[in-house]
C-alpha cells in the first residue's frame, strides 16, 4: 500500500507492506537509518521517534498507523546545519560510547526538554526509562542532560 | 496481509473473525505479527471506531495509557497502575483496551515453543525457567498476568461496555482449560467500547518489579475500599488477573519452586496497600 505521511517537516510517500514497521520504512524506504533497530520489543527505546509530537517506539508502530501524521527522527533534531543543543550536550559530555542506543536518547531527551526546562534527576530517569544503554552506564548520559538542559 | 479502516463500531466488527485482528496502539500486535506468533490476514484499524478520552466515570477503551496517568479524576489505583506500567514510548501508543488483553510474557510462549498454552502437552515453566511465574490457578499453565491495569480495574469492581454486553472486569478472564486455552471470554469479532468505573472512597496500586521503572509485575496489588469493605486483586501471580477474596487466601497459593517468593511480596504488599487506604 502506498502512505502519505511527514517526516522531519517534509512531505513523503512510500510503498509499504501492510505489516511493516514504521522503523522498517523510515531505514529501508525513506534513507533515515538514524533511529536504530535493537530489539523490534519496544524494550530498548533505540527507536524513539516522535508522532505527533509523542514519543513513541517506531518498532511498535505499523508504518501504515503513521500514515497522515508528523514524523519526527533524529535526523530532524538540527536546524540549519547546527546540531541540536541536545546533541552538542551528549558529544561534550562524552555520552556516547557505542553510540547505538544514542539517537533514541536525543530524541527522548529533546522530547523531555521540550516540556520540561527544570528536569529533576527524577524527571530525567522517569523520561528516560524506556531507552537502554549497554555501555556508558547512564551518569555521562545524565550529565548530558543536565549540560543541555542548562544550555537551554 | 490487508489493513481495513472502518468508519463505525459495526463495520469493525463485521470485519473481524476468520483470520483478521483489531489493531489498537499496535505495541502489543505488531511485535506478535513479526514473531509469527499471532497470524492475521486482516488488520482492522480500530482508531477511528472506539471511543477515547475520560466523560465523568466512563473510559473510552481506545484512550493511551499516557492520557490515563495525567488524569487527575480516575481512581488512584488506576491512575498508578498506568503510571508504573511500561515505558513513556509504550504509554504514548498503548491503549486501555489493548492492555486489558494482552498475551502473557511467559518466554516459553513468546519464543514460539509448543507449550500447553500455545496448545501443547506440556508445561516447560513447571520444570524450567520460572522466576516470572505464577503462584495461584496454575495446574495447567503457570504463566503470570502482566497487566497492572486490568488488577486495578477488578480491584475497583469495573465494568466493560462491548459491541454485544455489558459484564463485569471478571467475567472477561477465565482460567484456560484443555478444552478451551483462552484466557479472555471476548468474542473474536467482539470489541471492548467502554469501561465503567465505580468510585471508591480511597484506593492504591503498588508493584514490584525487577527495577523501579518499566518492568513487568513481579507482584501488583490494587486494593481499592467502598466504605467498610475492601477489594484486592493481584498481577503478576496467576495465569489471569487474581481477586484475592480474603487476605488469608495467600496461605492456599500454590508456588512453583521458584515462584514462593512472589507469595511472601504479595503479602507485604497487601498489607501496605490496606494500610495506605
Ligand atoms: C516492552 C513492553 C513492556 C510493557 N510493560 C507493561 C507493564 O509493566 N504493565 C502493563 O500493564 N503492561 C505493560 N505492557 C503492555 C502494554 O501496556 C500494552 O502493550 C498496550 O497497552 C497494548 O495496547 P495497544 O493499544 O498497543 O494494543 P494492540 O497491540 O493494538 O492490541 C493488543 C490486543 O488487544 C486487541 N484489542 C485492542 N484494543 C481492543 C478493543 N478495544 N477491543 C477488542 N480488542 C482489542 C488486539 O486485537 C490485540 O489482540 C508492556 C508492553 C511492552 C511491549
Ligand atoms: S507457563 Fe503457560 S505459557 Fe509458559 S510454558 Fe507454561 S503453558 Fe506455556
Ligand atoms: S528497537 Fe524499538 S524498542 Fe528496541
Ligand atoms: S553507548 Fe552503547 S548502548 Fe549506549
Amino acid at each position: 500500500m502506498r502512505i502519505e505521511l511527514s517526516v522531519n517537516g517534509e512531505p513523503c510517500e512510500a510503498d509499504v507492506w501492510e505489516g511493516e514497521s514504521l522503523l522498517y520504512a523510515l531505514r529501508e524506504r525513506l534513507g533515515l537509518p538514524g533511529s536504530k533497530n535493537a530489539c523490534e520489543q519496544g524494550e530498548c527505546g533505540s527507536c524513539s521517534v516522535l508522532l505527533d509530537g509523542k514519543l513513541v517506539c517506531a518498532c511498535l508502530v505499523l508504518a501504515a498507523q503513521a500514515e497522515g501524521h508528523e514524523i519526527v527522527t533524529v535526523e530532524g533534531l538540527a536546524e540549519d546545519g547546527r546540531l541540536h543543543k541536545v546533541q552538542e550536550a551528549f558529544v561534550a559530555a562524552g555520552a556516547v560510547q557505542c553510540g547505538f542506543c544514542t539517537p533514541g536518547l536525543v530524541v527522548a531527551t529533546a522530547d523531555l526538554l521540550a516540556r520540561n526546562v527544570y528536569p529533576s534527576d527524577d524527571d530525567i530517569r522517569e523520561a528516560l526509562s524506556g531507552n537502554l544503554c549497554r555501555c556508558t552506564g547512564y551518569a555521562k548520559i545524565f550529565d548530558a542532560v543536565r549540560m543541555a538542559a542548562a544550555s537551554l | 496481509m490487508e489493513l481495513l479502516r472502518p468508519s463505525s463500531p459495526e463495520e469493525a466488527t463485521g470485519a473481524l473473525g476468520n483470520g483478521s485482528r483489531a489493531l489498537a496502539g499496535g505495541t502489543e500486535l505488531v511485535p506478535l505479527i513479526r514473531d509469527g506468533l499471532v497470524k492475521a490476514d486482516t488488520l482492522v484499524e480500530i482508531r477511528d471506531v472506539v471511543p477515547r478520552g475520560v466523560t465523568g466515570t466512563r473510559i473510552g477503551a481506545g484512550t493511551t495509557l499516557a492520557e490515563l496517568e495525567l488524569d487527575g479524576e480516575i481512581p488512584q489505583a488506576l491512575r498508578e497502575a498506568c503510571a508504573q506500567a511500561a515505558s513513556p514510548q509504550l504509554r504514548s501508543m498503548g491503549t486501555i483496551g489493548g492492555n486489558l488483553l494482552q498475551a502473557t510474557r511467559c518466554w516459553y510462549w513468546r519464543l514460539g515453543f509448543d507449550c500447553w498454552l500455545h496448545g501443547g502437552e506440556t508445561c516447560f515453566a513447571r520444570d524450567g525457567a520460572q522466576r516470572e511465574h505464577a503462584v495461584f490457578g496454575n495446574d495447567k499453565c503457570a504463566s503470570a498476568h502482566p497487566s497492572d491495569i486490568a488488577a486495578a480495574l477488578l480491584a475497583l469492581g469495573a465494568t466493560l461496555r462491548t459491541t454485544r454486553r455489558e459484564f463485569a472486569v471478571a467475567e472477561l478472564y477465565r482460567l484456560p482449560t484443555d478444552d478451551d486455552r483462552n484466557v479472555t471470554t471476548l468474542a473474536p469479532d467482539e470489541l471492548i467500547l467502554e469501561i465503567e468505573l465505580t468510585t471508591p472512597d480511597a484506593s492504591t496500586y503498588l508493584k514490584a518489579m525487577d527495577r523501579r521503572k518499566w518492568s513487568f509485575p513481579i507482584v501488583g496489588v490494587a486494593a481499592a475500599r467502598f466504605g467498610g469493605e475492601t477489594r484486592i486483586a493481584l498481577a503478576g501471580v496467576a495465569p489471569i488477573p487474581w481477586l484475592l477474596d480474603s487476605v488469608a487466601i495467600l496461605d492456599e497459593a500454590t508456588p512453583l519452586p521458584g515462584t514462593g517468593y512472589k507469595v511472601e511480596i504479595a503479602r507485604a504488599l497487601v498489607r501496605r496497600a490496606i494500610e495506605a487506604i
